[in-house]
This record gives C-alpha cells, sequence and structure tokens, in this order.
C-alpha cells in the first residue's frame, strides 16, 4: 500500500538513502535497496536525495478518467509557485482542466473551511490536547504513529483542506448533476508521496473522496503545454488564508494563532516532537508540522524549488483579500464537522515497529546481543553492510535479517592484524 | 539472568550532551517493545533526573535496569548534596541560580516530577558526598 517504490535497475546500492531515511526502513541487500514496509512512512526524503533517480512513485496515470462519467479535478496548492508570477492562477488551472477534466474544484475552498473551522470554532474548544499538531501534514501522522504513539491524541482531528475539498465538490456535483458518487471522479495533482498513499491507504478516515493521484511531475509537460491556449476563465479565487496554507508556518499565521511553533523539515520535526514527549512544550498552543523544507512548496514531486516558489506565492499573498465567511456558513461547516464529514472519525491506532520482539524477556535477550555485537563494530556509520547504521547492523542481525552481514571495516582490520 | 542494565556517565555543566541520556534510555525501552505510555514516564523521570545532575551536582550517572517486571532508574551523584531534602520535594522550590532561570531550567518541578512519574521512589542525601536516588516503574499486563 505505499507509493514509494524502487525502480530496480536504476538502483546502484549507494548509501545515499540509507541515511536520510527518518524510521530506518531502508536496507541495501544484494546490491538493491529495499524498502521494510511496515516502517515506510512514504516521505519521499528517499526520493529527494537519490542521486540516480531510483525511488519512484506510484500513482495513478491520466487514463483514469475514462472510468468516470463526470471528472473532476483538484489541483494542490504548490502549483500557484511552479510557474512565474506572471501567468496568473486562473490560467494555470484552466491549463490543468483542459488536460481532460469537466471541471477544476480549487484546493482554496477547503483551505478556507478549514481555516475558519480551525479558528473560529476547534480553537475554542476546552478539551484539547496541548500542543495541538496539525493533521495537515501525512508523513507527519505517519511519523508520529511509528514514532511518537503518546502523541496521537494531540492531533487535531480535523479533515485537511485536499479531503474538504473533494467531499463538498463532489456532494455538490451529485446534487447539481443527479450523477450517483461512482460516476463521479475525484483526481488530486499532488506534490507529495505520503498524500498519495494516505487516499489509498487512508489514517483517521474511512474511505478518501479522492479516486485517483496524479504527481505535478507527470502532468507538467501538458499544463505547459496548454497555458498559452487559456484564459484566466472564472478560477482562482484564492484567499490569502488558502494561499498561505501551502508554505511552512503558513497555516497557523492564517488561522491567527499565537503561541505557536512552525516546524519544516523532517528532522526537525522529531527533534520538537522529542521535546514534546518529554512535556516541555505543554504551554504551546499549535505546532504546525510539516515533512518537507519551506512545508508543502518543497514537495518531493514539484518541479520548482522551494524558495522559488514560496516568493512566487508570497506575490500573491500580497494582494489576495481576507477570507470573511458568513456566520451561516460557518455553522454549515460546523454541522458537516460535527456530523464526521469534515472530521477525522477514525482511531489512528500506534504501530509499534521499532521493538527487537514481542516478548519482554526475548527482547531483554536481543537487546544484550546486539549491544556485544555492538562492541565489536567501528561505530563509524559507513552502510557499506546494507544497514543505516552499525547499531541497526547488530539488530538485523539479532532479528536474523542479515545472515550474510559483513562488516567491511572489520574485515579490512582483520586482513591488516593478519599481515597478508 | 532476564534484565539489562546501561549506565549513563552525566557531567556537571555539559549542557551540549544534556539530554542524550534519557533520549537513549527512550530508544532502548522502545526497542524492548514497552507500552508508550511507561516509556514516557521512565522518559520524562530520566530527563528531569539527568538535568538535575547537570545543573545542580557535581557530575555522576544515570542508571538504568529493565527486568520482566519492572523498570528501575538510579541516579547517583558525587555532591554537593541536598540541605532539606523535603523542602526540595515541594513543587516550585527551587535553589538554581537566575542564569539557569533564564535558560528555562530550575522551575522547582523536577524532583516532584520525578516522583509523580514513578511507582515507588526514594532519595538519599548525604552533604559533601552526593544525592542517590532510585525510581521504579511497575510493569503492568499489556506493558
Amino acid at each position: 500500500m505505499h507509493s514509494v517504490v524502487l525502480k530496480e535497475e536504476r538502483c546502484i546500492g549507494c548509501t545515499s538513502c540509507l541515511k536520510v531515511c527518518p524510521t530506518e526502513a531502508i536496507r541495501v541487500r544484494s546490491g538493491k535497496a529495499k524498502i521494510i514496509p511496515e516502517r515506510c512512512i512514504d516521505c519521499g526524503e528517499c526520493i529527494r536525495i537519490c542521486p540516480n533517480h531510483a525511488k519512484s512513485v506510484t500513482t495513478d496515470d491520466i487514463s483514469i478518467i475514462k472510468n468516470f462519467k463526470y471528472n473532476i479535478v483538484i489541483p494542490s496548492l504548490t502549483l500557484y509557485g511552479q510557474f512565474p508570477a506572471n501567468i496568473g492562477i486562473g490560467k494555470m488551472l484552466n491549463a490543468v482542466k483542459k488536460i481532460g477534466f469537466d471541471e477544476v474544484a480549487e484546493a482554496a475552498m477547503g483551505a478556507r473551511i478549514s481555516v475558519h473551522l480551525l479558528r473560529d470554532y476547534l480553537l475554542k474548544k476546552s478539551n484539547l490536547k496541548y500542543p495541538i499538531i496539525n493533521s495537515s501534514c501525512p508523513a507527519v501522522i505517519r511519523l508520529i504513529q511509528v514514532r511518537f504513539p503518546d502523541l496521537l491524541p494531540n492531533i487535531i482531528d480535523l479533515e485537511t483542506p485536499i479531503e474538504i475539498t473533494a467531499r463538498v465538490a463532489k456532494a455538490e456535483t451529485m446534487k447539481r448533476t443527479g450523477l450517483s458518487y461512482d460516476d463521479i471522479g475525484v483526481v488530486f495533482i499532488t506534490p507529495c508521496t505520503a498524500r498519495v498513499t494516505s487516499v489509498r491507504n487512508p489514517l483517521g478516515i474511512e474511505r478518501s473522496y479522492i479516486d485517483g493521484v496524479i504527481s505535478i511531475r507527470d502532468i507538467y509537460g501538458d499544463i505547459v503545454r496548454n497555458i498559452d491556449s487559456v484564459s484566466n476563465g472564472n478560477l482562482g479565487k484564492s484567499t490569502k488564508e488558502s494561499l498561505l496554507w501551502s508554505i511552512a508556518g503558513g497555516q497557523a499565521e492564517a488561522a491567527e494563532i499565537e503561541n505557536c511553533l512552525e516546524v519544516d523539515g523532517i528532522s526537525n520535526v522529531i527533534k520538537v516532537l522529542e521535546e514534546v514527549e518529554l512535556g516541555k512544550l505543554d504551554d504551546i498552543k499549535f505546532i504546525e508540522c510539516s515533512a518537507c523544507y519551506g512545508g508543502c512548496v518543497g514537495g518531493p514531486l514539484l518541479i520548482q524549488n522551494s524558495f522559488i516558489a514560496k516568493n512566487r506565492i508570497m506575490n500573491y499573498v500580497k494582494v489576495a483579500d481576507k477570507s470573511v465567511m458568513s456566520n451561516e456558513d460557518l455553522d454549515k461547516y460546523i454541522n458537516m464537522y460535527e456530523s464526521g464529514f469534515l472530521r477525522l472519525t477514525e482511531k489512528i491506532e500506534p504501530k509499534s515497529v521499532m521493538s527487537l520482539d514481542t516478548d519482554l524477556v526475548k527482547s531483554i535477550h536481543k537487546m544484550e546481543m546486539v549491544t556485544e555485537i555492538l562492541k565489536n563494530l567501528p561505530g563509524l556509520d559507513c552502510g557499506v553492510c546494507g544497514s543505516p547504521t552499525c547499531r541497526a547492523f547488530a539488530e538485523d542481525i539479532v532479528k536474523g535479517e542479515n545472515s550474510e552481514a559483513l562488516c567491511i571495516v572489520k574485515s579490512m582490520e582483520y586482513f591488516k592484524n593478519k599481515n597478508i | 539472568m532476564d534484565n539489562i542494565r546501561y549506565d549513563f556517565k552525566i557531567e556537571k555543566d555539559d549542557f551540549e550532551r544534556a539530554g542524550e541520556a534519557s533520549s537513549n534510555i527512550k530508544k532502548i525501552l522502545r526497542q524492548l517493545g514497552l507500552n508508550s505510555g511507561i516509556i514516557r514516564r521512565v522518559a520524562i523521570a530520566a530527563y528531569e533526573a539527568e538535568m538535575n545532575l547537570v545543573i545542580h551536582s557535581n557530575g555522576g550517572s544515570i542508571t538504568i535496569e529493565i527486568d520482566p517486571r519492572k523498570v528501575t532508574i538510579y541516579a547517583n551523584d558525587r555532591g554537593p548534596g541536598i540541605k532539606d531534602v523535603d523542602l526540595a520535594m515541594k513543587e516550585g522550590y527551587s535553589t538554581a541560580s537566575d542564569r539557569i532561570r533564564e535558560m528555562g531550567f530550575g522551575a522547582g518541578m523536577g524532583l516532584p516530577n520525578m516522583k509523580k512519574c514513578s511507582d515507588d521512589f526514594s532519595i538519599k542525601s548525604i552533604l559533601k558526598q552526593g544525592t542517590f536516588i532510585v525510581m521504579k516503574m511497575f510493569l503492568k499486563d499489556g506493558d
């Protein structure tokens, strides 16, 4: 069920990806990188670093639209930073539509609903567990599930803007056209690998209203070819809040949350969540975590680097209007939240994938063996053995996952001492 | 033997490495497969003990011992010892200097927090010799 996959023919068995994986989910075996599925959180760090482009993502093909009578496309808010600002958001959206969709549902809608629900309703509730952690980054949620299970209750139970957009757009289209749920396809254009997984294998909800996911990379060429032949149309209904959403710290800024932390980059997220786990940040109200540097604009499936993308989006922010929502609309969305339509309704269960054994006594024995083996390893964490660190190497041996294990540094020392 | 022990040396004023021991302890417990509630309690207690050694003591060690029934943390230092242990156990009481407080430590919650996290807590302090703390967290079914 993972979106991150290996193109084996391109992998040369170098150790680049081993080092960056935040959950130590990669091993090199027989000269090829292998992903341990239980550990992978689909953050895409390995895709970003692989010099041979061997790490890839399984997304849907545009032909998926043939399965539906009516197709809605939701382009990610990060799209706006992929083209020079003089092109205009409306043109970009129409260029995506022209690829073969019947309708564009702007993610700005979901972001706007999300910001108002957060600011005007959810944050005023009294039963919240502080610090509140944003639910919008699926890689962070999976990271918490694997490494910080105690913090699962801190995640705000609000749906992400993309899922909100999909749900509202699909429901409205069903009403307007009389088509059934299964007749309408919703396709998300993603900057993010973890989002692909969260559509296929959702966390916190029973099923996603999104039917297909295509990466921005894969249709970038089509957009470029279409852009000159489309007009701005009546698309591009962004507000300040929705534009800020894809930039690190933008959610907290949009929802006007004081006393918050903005953390981007998965290694930074880990550091801060460790502090939260120790109870040291209980006085903070909200922590906005994004696995990618710079926020969603730093997504692994984007073309433009995050600094340029951010600059372009910030230029739109300067001239955009603030969102105003009538009490009537707010009440409507509050009802949708309370009824579970815009809410994470399913419990996110902890995943204990780091333990050596399910039985404590066996675990203790294995841990002793790990400690013994470690005494004989050089501690260089070179990765040549195929495990990310000497410690992981020792654990792999103890767990019986690496019977042909060989430490090249130890072997060299051995031969040197023998004076061969 | 069905138990395992780890020792961590803690140096006075070593803020650069402060927190490393408790972070390692947390990783060990996670790998042993303990439940996250007890891991959190042990991690908080170990962290408070570690910071106490860095800030107040002349250095010492944190030892963790795990057996199938319980987790035990020993925090031993080489002085200077606590004058009035009962007073030190009160929430909000602190002897930390202004400099330490400015850094966000010394809220006077260290010892009370450690006690709160433990099922069994004992402290012995001898002036000029050192402070010796033993904290036990018992494992229940499912931990």
